[in-house]
């Protein structure tokens, strides 16, 4: 417990210090961004983290990422706040209401756990606007914004690339948490492999199970699953785990094997000691979401309804950062031109 | 001062203490970390509007269920570290048996609670008989009981959640208008309602404290906490008595999700609100497991809780603050509970015998013309007593 | 004990002298005035009743608790003990009634532990006991887990943790208390022997036979002071007897027979065996009739504590049968038992016997749960309990302020006398006393007598246990002398001599 505690530690540290984008920095240059020359801007924009928040090296930091390229260009004002684990629902409500008290507007919901809370607030603030990340469900809503991905295309690449990699016909795949979400990953994923290679083997692992969302934070769970997954004779390990992914990094390191990141390109966040076995990542660009809807706020023709990001927009898609996966590009992009053109069909459920 | 007075002078100055060094102790923390500590204090310290205080009152209201779960086991000195994973399995089969909605209307209602009640009971229950008979440590076996229920929850939602069109989350069926537990309100808007299940956690409450103070059973409980080897040497079943307090401490834990099912959410979801178990121990120390206690304690928590998100947005402080404050509350109300109960009894005996030697304590039956007051001092001080 | 009268002290150099010690707790004066001189060489002893101030005394000496009054000297020099390590550097060591060893781990390591400094942890250590044990006689193999030693072994080990540690004067609390008379005997050959090497032992005891053979001077305490030292050619058991309680000796003696021939509770062949499979009790038999007191004679640790809970059920997996005026308790629980008619005076009152950190009308409560005045329909009746509390504390002559004060406040006495009341309040058949007198002072002794021989007067049976001969021999009409779990002899009281029952208690006059 202890030592993974402390390798926990020693890869935030590591990954933290590579990237050079702690957290405090950020926060600070947000509130300089307003003097001098720098664009200036009205428009005070509210991100509600989920659980983990900024810093996260996943999800929240992604959505992070698309905030911060806003503030740079436009000026905008910002402020943040992160879920606690275990809160109460009007935790989350009482979240997106002191924002709203406080004069921002939009208001960015970071995370399908705030579906609920978004479909309350928003009627609350009729003129207050909203966004919320991978949630659908409040299409109808006239103030809120829904930004969604297509997880599955995404993943039905890296599934291919995966497919034509392997030398042992099996490949693997670890899960954060078991939601329909990353349910989305996987089925993309073993879509993708079996377009490839009908015979192929996929072994798929869920590192926890709701509530318990320790599955996205966890590098010693990863690990282990990652791990089994190379001894079972697998070479090939995609996760959709978030934080416990340096894990998957490093038993593939171990296994001398190949991993595939998730979100953002891995490649250049990871630890470079496992660098080399990230083939490749699944692109989910939930800065990209960020910062179109807040360019479009700024913009004053602020967005309602849903918005997927899929692969004819590149909301998703997959990273070449290594060029470990440049053989194989004609094959993966082909794919891509069968999906966008509706020839292929992605399943969304395993 | 009179005894009675000094009892509760005593019984209120530990609070106090304690609340004063936590803030002390947290101040030091802010200024350390170089938090504007001025900003936080005035920030945590605000009166809360309207609709703060009906969610103060409603997470209250779901900590003091647990409070009071944890604190029967706490009576006896049964540690159920297990009400987590107890509430989640029987918030789970209330919200499955009321969204089936076999019966009508609020007999549909009594029919889930009672339902909770029992699966919260029955998985407590587990621990208690291992414990009773096999010496299996309760803690040990609730900690794994969590686990399971964890697993076995998240299996069983699957099996029968419905998932709502474009979202993520999924739950089971919602629960019918009818079978509600409605709102009250207490100021205006949607935003100024409190869970119906309040007067629920208030009876619960009263149940406990009727339970323990007055009953034959509650005797029995409270004797076997102080001192096993009495209780068994009186004549109290110890097994039974493991067994039948985990069976309440876990239909108490069966209560606790429930306000929220049946005043919000409506529906047991993915999203469900977890760690619930694990802050009501923290809310029966801080209350020392007294019904009245228990409820500050609980109002206290769900308070701080309230603040933190004006913490982070407000004050731009990390709302892990609140989790530090609370934590050192915990520890400086146990120690400072521990001191004023050493205090407290050490001013008794002294008292008592102050009161005997002033009054001439001579034997009622001298057997000779040279006999002296007793020189077998406090019973648990001196001498072969325990011989 | 056939053992040689000790050589009588000579005047060698006195080791320890304390003039003047006083010890006060709140509202009771524990020691007051103790004089006593150690000769060097010699073993002394220290006799007084339970309660008396022996272990307080013994305390003091040992650091562990500082004197209000009076002086210490060692080896001529005044020294103030602020704590064992204190007294340890002045060549003061105590061996403990309760031993402080720990089971898990090596005799070594035991002795080791906390004086790591002396000779290391390891070879030295080693050698170092071995040095001790062979020159001692003490035979001790260091590398042994004490877990696996006898009791005479476990004390030998706590009394080669003091000589490791380098002390020449010994303090020895109650040793015979857990022994069996062979390793009494042992034990005293040990004691023999470093008296021989110049340590001066201190022996704390109330058991007088023992310390007539062992001791070489013999000072007794009473009421917190010394009253006398006496050289033990120079006195009879009975003699020491009467200095320990003062000049009369107050006499628990029953007046005239009250027995029936209506048996009240009948035991028979009474057998339990521990879980390793060793015997505790072995076939013990008896009856008790109405009006009758039972004594049970024995060294502690020879089955008397087993007995009596298998008589209260409160331990399982005893043999044989009980039958309590018809009813078949054998099978029945501690409540049902009590139901049935038991009243219990337990040996630990502060274990089984009260909530120390409860009121006393709760205390009231406790073990009646099931009869008025304390419960009614499943209700604690608080109003009734504390009415019946305020009845005891009257009629029982409980000395404390009132009913709401805590158990744990009171006296060892009064707490005593509570107990007694509150057994006695449910007119109970037969009552169980086990050392009921044990570490209260003589006014509530002498009280407690006074209950037990109105119990025996309105007709109950009583089965007494205890430690103290004088006691047994004065209130019982029949005594049983318990052994290694067995029941071994029936004797008279009004015939037998505390040397009879003695002798049979150690086993002496089977062997004859």
């Amino acid at each position: 417990m202890r030592r993974s505690m402390k390798l926990a530690a020693l890869l935030t540290a590591g990954v933290l210090s590579l990237t050079a984008c702690g957290s405090d920095d950020d926060g600070e240059s947000t509130n300089e961004g307003n003097g001098g020359d720098a664009p200036q801007s009205d428009v005070k924009v509210g991100m509600a983290y989920d659980v983990g928040g900024r810093g996260d090296q996943s999800f929240n930091d992604s959505a992070a990422a698309g905030l911060d390229k806003a503030v740079e260009e436009f000026g905008v004002d910002s402020q943040e706040s992160e879920a606690e684990d275990g809160e109460a629902e009007t935790a989350r409500e009482e979240r997106l209401r002191t924002f709203a008290d406080a004069g921002y507007n939009p208001i960015i919901a970071v995370g399908f756990a705030y579906a609920a809370s978004v479909g309350k607030v928003s009627e609350e603030y009729p003129d207050v606007n909203f966004a919320i990340i991978d949630d659908s469900s409040l299409a109808d809503s006239s103030n809120v914004a829904s930004l969604v991905f297509a997880e599955h295309e995404g993943s039905f690449l890296v599934g291919a690339a995966a497919a034509l990699k392997t030398e042992a016909d099996h490949i693997g795949f670890v899960g954060g948490v078991e939601t329909p979400l990353i349910q989305k990953f996987e089925a993309g994923y073993v879509a993708g492999a079996e377009a490839v290679n009908p015979d192929i083997k996929v072994d798929v692992t869920y590192l926890t199970q709701v509530p318990d969302f320790s599955g996205f934070a966890d590098p010693a769970k990863g690990k282990t699953a990652a791990t089994g997954m190379f001894d079972n004779g697998a070479d090939i390990v995609y996760h959709a785990a978030g934080g416990s992914g340096g894990g998957v990094f490093e038993a593939a390191a171990e296994a001398e094997g190949w991993a595939i990141g998730v979100d953002s390109d891995q490649y250049n966040t990871a630890d470079p000691s496992v660098q080399d076995v990230i083939l490749t990542s699944m692109l989910k660009n939930i800065d990209v979401a960020v910062y179109d809807y807040i360019t479009g706020v700024v913009e004053g023709e602020t967005p309602t309804g849903v918005t997927t990001y899929d692969l004819s927009v590149d909301g998703v898609g997959y990273s070449t950062s290594g060029g470990f996966v440049d053989d194989i590009a004609e094959q993966l992009d082909e794919y891509k031109q069968q999906i966008v053109d509706g020839e292929l069909e992605v399943p969304e459920a395993p | 001062m009179t005894p009675r007075l000094t009892r509760i002078a005593l019984g209120v100055s530990a609070p106090i203490l304690a609340l004063l060094a936590a803030f002390a102790i947290t101040s030091l923390v802010l200024i350390i970390a170089g938090d504007p500590v001025g900003d936080v204090w005035n920030t945590i310290l605000t009166w809360p509007e309207t609709r703060n205080q009906s969610n103060i009152i409603d997470n209250g209201t779901v900590l003091y269920l647990s409070g009071l779960a944890v604190a029967v086991g706490f009576k006896m000195n049964l540690f159920n570290i297990g009400v987590d994973g107890q509430y989640r399995v029987a918030g789970f089969a209330a919200a499955v048996v009321a969204g089936e909605a076999w019966l009508p209307g609020y007999l549909n209602t009594v029919l889930a609670i009672m339902a909770a009640m029992a699966v919260g009971a029955l998985w407590a229950g587990i621990a208690g008989v291992l414990r009773a008979t096999r010496g299996v440590s309760e803690v040990i076996a609730t900690i794994m009981l969590n686990a399971i229920a964890t697993s076995l929850v998240a299996y069983l939602l699957r099996k029968v959640a419905v998932r709502e069109e474009g979202s993520n989350i999924i739950a089971t069926k919602e629960i019918p208008e009818g079978s509600r537990i409605p709102n009250i309100s207490i100021g205006e808007g949607a935003t100024a309602e409190i869970y119906g299940f309040v007067f629920i956690a208030v009876l619960a409450g009263v149940a406990y404290w009727f339970l323990l103070n007055k009953t034959r059973f509650g005797f029995d409980l409270r004797a076997t906490g102080q001192s096993t080897t009495a209780a068994v040497a009186s004549g109290i079943s110890v097994n039974k008595m493991i067994v039948t307090a985990m069976l309440i401490s876990g239909a108490a834990a069966g209560l606790v999700g429930l306000p929220i099912i049946f005043g919000d959410s409506f529906s047991y979801g993915s999203t469900f609100q977890s760690g619930l178990g694990f802050a009501g121990i923290a809310v029966a120390l801080l209350g020392r497991n007294h019904p009245f206690g228990i409820a500050m304690g609980a109002l206290l928590f769900a308070f701080l809780d309230e603040q933190s998100n004006r913490l982070q947005i407000l004050v731009g402080v990390a709302p892990d603050i609140v989790a530090i404050t609370q934590g050192v509350i915990v520890i400086t109300v146990v120690i400072s509970y521990e001191l004023v109960r050493r205090y407290g009894v050490r001013l008794e005996q002294r008292r008592v015998a102050q009161a005997l030697v002033g009054a001439g304590a001579e034997p009622q039956r001298p057997l000779d013309g040279s006999q002296q007051p007793p020189t077998d001092g406090p019973s648990d001080q001196n001498e072969e007593t325990k011989a | 004990m056939s053992t040689p009268a000790p050589a009588r002290a000579g005047t060698a150099e006195i080791a320890v002298r304390l003039r003047g010690i006083g010890k006060r707790f709140p509202g009771v004066i524990a020691n007051d005035d103790i004089n006593i001189d150690v000769r060097r060489g010699t073993i002394h002893a220290i006799v007084g009743e339970n309660g008396a101030g022996k272990s307080t005394l013994m305390k003091i000496l040992y650091g562990v608790q500082p004197p209000d009054s009076g002086t210490i000297e060692i080896n001529g020099e005044q020294v103030a003990l602020s704590s064992p390590a204190d007294a340890i550097k002045h060549g003061v060591g105590m061996v403990f009634q309760h031993f402080m060893l720990a089971d898990n781990l090596t005799v070594l390591e035991n002795v080791v532990l906390g004086a790591e400094k002396l000779h290391g942890i390891g070879g030295a250590a080693r050698d170092e006991i071995r040095r001790l044990s062979d020159a001692y006689g003490l035979d001790i193999e260091p590398d042994e887990l004490v877990e696996d030693l006898g009791v005479g072994q476990r004390q030998r080990v706590e009394i080669l943790k003091v000589l490791y540690r380098g002390a020449r004067v010994i303090i020895l609390d109650e040793p015979t208390a857990v022994l069996v008379p062979q390793e009494v005997d042992e034990l005293f050959g040990n004691l023999r022997g470093l008296k021989s090497e110049g340590f001066s032992i201190i022996f704390i005891s109330h058991k007088l036979d023992e310390v007539l053979a062992v001791a070489d001077e013999i000072t007794v305490i009473r009421r917190g002071t010394t009253v006398s030292t006496v050289q033990p050619t120079d006195v009879t058991s009975r003699q020491l007897a009467e200095l320990m309680v003062g000049s009369e000796l107050p006499s628990p003696s029953t007046e005239a027979s009250t027995v029936t021939d209506e048996v009240l509770i009948s035991v028979q062949d009474l057998t339990l065996t521990n879980a390793d499979g060793r015997r505790l009790l072995t076939d013990i038999s008896f009856d008790i009739h109405r009006g009758e007191v039972l004594g049970i004679a024995g060294v502690e640790g020879n089955g008397q504590e087993e007995l009596v809970e298998s008589l209260m059920g409160m331990r399982h997996g005893a043999r044989g049968t009980i039958r309590l005026r018809g009813d078949d308790l054998t099978s029945m629980s501690t409540r049902d038992r009590r139901q049935a008619g038991v009243g219990y005076i337990p040996a630990d009152r502060h274990r089984h016997g009260l909530l120390l950190e409860s009121p006393l009308w709760e205390n009231r409560v406790l073990g009646h749960q099931f009869r008025a005045p304390s419960v009614k329909h499943g209700m604690i009746d608080k109003t009734a309990a504390r009415a019946d509390t305020e009845r005891i504390i009257t009629e029982y002559d409980v000395r404390t302020p009132g009913p709401d004060v805590l158990a744990a406040s009171l006296s060892g006495g009064n707490q005593q006398k509570l107990i007694v009341g509150r057994e006695m309040s449910s007119e109970p058949i037969l009552l169980i006393a086990s050392h009921p007198t044990r570490g209260v002072d003589v006014g509530a002794q002498a009280a407690i007598w006074d209950h037990i021989k109105r119990a025996r007067r309105e007709g109950l049976a009583v089965l007494l246990i205890s430690a103290d001969l004088e006691e047994l021999i004065g209130l019982s009409d029949r005594i049983e002398v318990i052994l290694r779990g067995r029941l071994v002899g029936t004797f008279d009281p009004g015939a037998v001599t505390p040397e009879q029952l003695g002798s049979a208690m150690t086993g002496a006059e089977a062997q004859a």
